[in-house]
C-alpha cells in the first residue's frame, strides 16, 4: 500500500524542481544574445518601433522585477504567443500539439525497452557465462555506445532503402485523413494527438496499422538504448538476488529453480530497474529530439530545437518547463511503484 | 531531547545554505557596483543572469538529487562505473551552489535597484 503523506511529499518536490528549471531558463534567456523585441519587429523596423516593443514586454523594467513577473507567469503556465515558429499563435495551443507526438514516442520507445530489456537480463542472469549470456550483454554494450544521430538512418537505410518494408518519414499515411475529434454515445470528443490512440478511438484499423508501421522504425530507434540499460541492470540486479539466503532456502525446500527465479527473485530484482526506468524516461525526451529529426516527426523536440534557433523566447521557456513537468511526474509515477515494490522505501 | 554535542540536521542545514548566500551576496555587491561603474549601469543585469543561472542550477540539481539521487547511486553500482557520487553529497554542493546564486541576484539586484532609483 502506498501511503499519501509519501505521494504528497514527492509531489511538493514538484515545486522547487519547477522552479530552478524556469529560474535557469530565465538566466539564459537574459544572458542569450538579442534583442526580444528586435525578433519579433523584424530587422528592418525602426528603432522607434523597437522601443515601443520593449515597453509593452517591460523589457526596460529592472530585472529583479523582470524575474519576479516571469515567476508569477510560469506558475500560471502563460507564456504569451509564439514570436516566430507559430507567429502569433499562444504558446499553450503549440505545446498542446506538439507534445502528444514526442510523448507517444518517448512511450513506446520505453515500452520496447521494458519489454524486451526486462526479459532479456533475466535470462542473461539465469544463464550467467553461457553464449546467451555473452551475446546479451554484447548487445547491450552496442547498444548503450550507439548514438541515435548514427543508428536512426542505419534503420532507415536497412528497412526503409534496401528492404522496403518500412517507411522513411511522416506518422501516418499520407492519404489517411483524420478528423479532428471522435465520437462516443452522441458527444464529440477532442482526439489526443498521438495517432496510434487516436486511431483506435476513431475506429480505423486500417489508419491504425498505417500508424504503427510509421512508428516501428523511430520507436526501435529510441528503444534500443533503453534497452540496452535495463537488460544490463536486470542482469546485475538478477545476479545479486539469486545469491541471497531466501532464494537457496526456497531451492533447499525443494522448490523449483524457475519458480524460485520468477516468484521469489524476479520482483526484488525489479526494485533498481525500476528505479532507473525514470531517469531513462528522461533521456529518452532528449533522444526524441534527435530521432524526431531523423524521421522527419514534429513533436515538441524539434520544435524546441527550431524556438532556439529563431530566438522564439516563450516557445523556449514553454517546452523546457514542460519537459521538466513531464519529467518530474514520471518520476512521481516510478516512485510510487518503487514503494509499492518495496514499502520500506515510504519510511 | 538531543544529547550535548549533537548538531540539529536543520541548523546544519540553514548555516550551509546561509554561508553561501553570505558569500554570494557579498560577491553580487562588488560584481555590481564593478559592472556598474566599469561598464554601463545595464551590466548588472548581466551578473543578476550569472546569479540565476547559478541558483536554477543549484536548486535543479538539489531536487534533481532529492528526486532521482537513489536511481543514480544504484545505477551506478550495479553498471560497476566505479564512481563514488553520492546522492547526500551532491543535495550538499548544489544547495551550496544555490544558495550562493541566490546570494548575487540579491547582491547584484540591490546594486540595481540603487542605480534605477
Amino acid at each position: 500500500m502506498v501511503s499519501k503523506r509519501f505521494v504528497l511529499k514527492r509531489l511538493l518536490l514538484l515545486v522547487p524542481v519547477l522552479f530552478g528549471v524556469a529560474t535557469f531558463v530565465f538566466a539564459i534567456l537574459q544572458l542569450a544574445p538579442g534583442d526580444p523585441a528586435r525578433v519579433i519587429v523584424g530587422q528592418r523596423a525602426s528603432a522607434q518601433q523597437v522601443a515601443q516593443v520593449r515597453t509593452e514586454l517591460g523589457l526596460n523594467d529592472p530585472v529583479w522585477v523582470q524575474y519576479g513577473r516571469f515567476l508569477v507567469e510560469a506558475a500560471q503556465f502563460q507564456f504569451g504567443d509564439s514570436y516566430q515558429i507559430a507567429k502569433g499563435t499562444p504558446v499553450r495551443s503549440v505545446l498542446a500539439d506538439r507534445l502528444p507526438v514526442t510523448v507517444e514516442l518517448a512511450l513506446y520507445g520505453q515500452a520496447i525497452g521494458i519489454l524486451l530489456g526486462i526479459p532479456l537480463g533475466v535470462l542473461s542472469a539465469v544463464k550467467q557465462d553461457s553464449l546467451t549470456d555473452h551475446a546479451t550483454r554484447v548487445g547491450a554494450l552496442t547498444g548503450l555506445s550507439v548514438p541515435i544521430y548514427w543508428s536512426g538512418p542505419l534503420l532507415i537505410l536497412l528497412f526503409a532503402t534496401y528492404l522496403g518494408v518500412f517507411p522513411t518519414s511522416g506518422r501516418i499515411s499520407s492519404t489517411t485523413f483524420l478528423p479532428d475529434h471522435w465520437t462516443l454515445f452522441g458527444m464529440e470528443l477532442p482526439l489526443t494527438g498521438m495517432v496510434t490512440v487516436d486511431t483506435l478511438l476513431l475506429g480505423d484499423l486500417g489508419a491504425w496499422f498505417s500508424a504503427v508501421h510509421h512508428l516501428f522504425l523511430p520507436a526501435v530507434t529510441i528503444g534500443v538504448y533503453s534497452m540496452a540499460l535495463i537488460s544490463r541492470m536486470m542482469r546485475s540486479s538478477m545476479l545479486e538476488v539469486v545469491r541471497q539466503d531466501y532464494m537457496r532456502t526456497a531451492r533447499a525446500k525443494g522448490q523449483g529453480a524457475k519458480i524460485t527465479v520468477m516468484k521469489h527473485g524476479f520482483r526484488n530484482a525489479l526494485i533498481p530497474v525500476v528505479t532507473v526506468i525514470g531517469i531513462q524516461f528522461g533521456s529518452l525526451l532528449g533522444g526524441a529530439v534527435l530521432t524526431e529529426t531523423v524521421f522527419g516527426i514534429g513533436g515538441i523536440g524539434t520544435m524546441l530545437v527550431d524556438a532556439i534557433g529563431a530566438s522564439d523566447y516563450p516557445l523556449v521557456q514553454g517546452a523546457v518547463l514542460t519537459f521538466a513537468l513531464l519529467f518530474t511526474l514520471v518520476n512521481l509515477g516510478v516512485d510510487v511503484t518503487y514503494s509499492y515494490l518495496d514499502p520500506r522505501i515510504q519510511q | 531531547m538531543p544529547s550535548a554535542g549533537a548538531v540539529d540536521p536543520l541548523a546544519a542545514r540553514l548555516r550551509l545554505v546561509g554561508r553561501a548566500l553570505l558569500v554570494g551576496t557579498v560577491v553580487g555587491l562588488l560584481a555590481g557596483v564593478v559592472a556598474v561603474s566599469l561598464f554601463s549601469p545595464r551590466t548588472v543585469r548581466t551578473v543578476f543572469a550569472l546569479g540565476a543561472l547559478a541558483l536554477g542550477f543549484g536548486v535543479l540539481g538539489w531536487s534533481g538529487s532529492v528526486m532521482a539521487g537513489r536511481g543514480i547511486e544504484t545505477m551506478h553500482r550495479y553498471m560497476d562505473t566505479g564512481s563514488d557520487w553520492t546522492e547526500e553529497k551532491s543535495r550538499r554542493a548544489m544547495a551550496r551552489v544555490g544558495g550562493a546564486g541566490a546570494g548575487v541576484m540579491v547582491g547584484s539586484g540591490l546594486v540595481d535597484a540603487v542605480v534605477t532609483l
